[in-house]
């Protein structure tokens, strides 16, 4: 992702209530780096979720890895997120749309290897690669700490 | 966006010292990375990173501060990091990165190359 400033064409978003957090889908262009509007909108999603503060900060960070994962240092192409949240759970769905490769070598200037799975691994219940529509993509799912956690 | 980000390099007393604040993300890390690589090839002595104004870090500002762990080695430095924020040190213990960097909770400590997070 490079330095750019998006023109308000670039970015969509929907919102809607199926749940108690609802649903929100963004587009946003991996040029803009505008992953600051995917950490805004979980946090949204997660508070409506019944989520803690400390787990909405896991979760801010969960997405915004989930994110680089899917990227993993192209520099074009648009990232397509969908966010949905009931009572007490909250998943992720992330996609990449475009015609770029992935960079040789480690991705972006300053990606290293593994540190993204880790801290995923860390902080959700479950994350993994998805493919469909002929996107490729990753999801996460995180639930609500209960006091029987 | 809680906090704008900014980066700031300062000298005293034998130490380098680069104070961040805000949020280090894809977005930002380039700019910390040129900011350190400057620290790391001027002056000589410890560089100290000041982390306690940051609120929101990701594995891109993590590499950064790899990168210049590596940096500082190869120019025979140590650096140090400042955190003293409970989930900014979280990134780093689930990441593993307390057993790479020397960690204290104050500038002070940090630039007297105390290390209270193991």
């Amino acid at each position: 992702m490079t330095a750019r400033t998006a023109e308000p064409d670039d970015i969509e978003g929907t919102a809607g209530n199926a749940g108690p957090g609802g649903i929100v889908e963004l587009t946003i262009p991996v040029e803009s780096d505008l992953l600051v509007l995917a950490r805004l909108a979980t946090s949204t999603v997660a508070s409506r979720s019944s989520f803690d503060i400390e787990e909405i900060e896991d979760l801010r960070l969960a997405v915004d890895e989930l994110c680089l994962l899917v990227v993993d240092g192209r520099r074009t192409g648009r990232i397509l997120l969908r966010i949905e949240g009931t009572e007490g759970q909250i998943e992720v769905d992330c996609r990449y749309e475009g015609t770029a490769v992935v960079p040789d070598g480690e991705g972006s200037d300053d990606h290293v290897d593994g540190l993204s799975g880790r801290i995923l691994d860390a902080l959700v219940d479950e994350h993994g690669p998805v493919a469909r529509d002929g996107l490729r993509g990753a999801r996460l799912c995180k639930r609500r700490a209960t006091s029987d956690d | 966006m809680d906090q704008e980000f900014g980066v700031e390099e300062d000298y005293r007393d034998g130490t380098s010292v680069v104070t961040v604040a805000g949020e280090v993300d894809v977005a930002t890390a380039p700019a910390l990375r040129d900011r350190l690589d400057q620290a790391v090839r001027r002056e000589e002595g410890p560089v100290v990173v000041d982390l306690l104004g940051v609120t929101f870090i990701d594995s891109t500002g993590l590499g950064v501060l790899i990168g210049a762990h590596r940096g500082c080695a190869a120019h025979g430095r140590e650096l140090r990091l400042v955190i003293a924020e409970p989930r900014i040190l979280k990134v780093f213990e689930i990441t593993g990165l307390t057993d790479l960097f020397p960690i204290d909770t104050t500038l002070e400590g940090a630039m007297a190359g105390s290390e209270v997070v193991e």
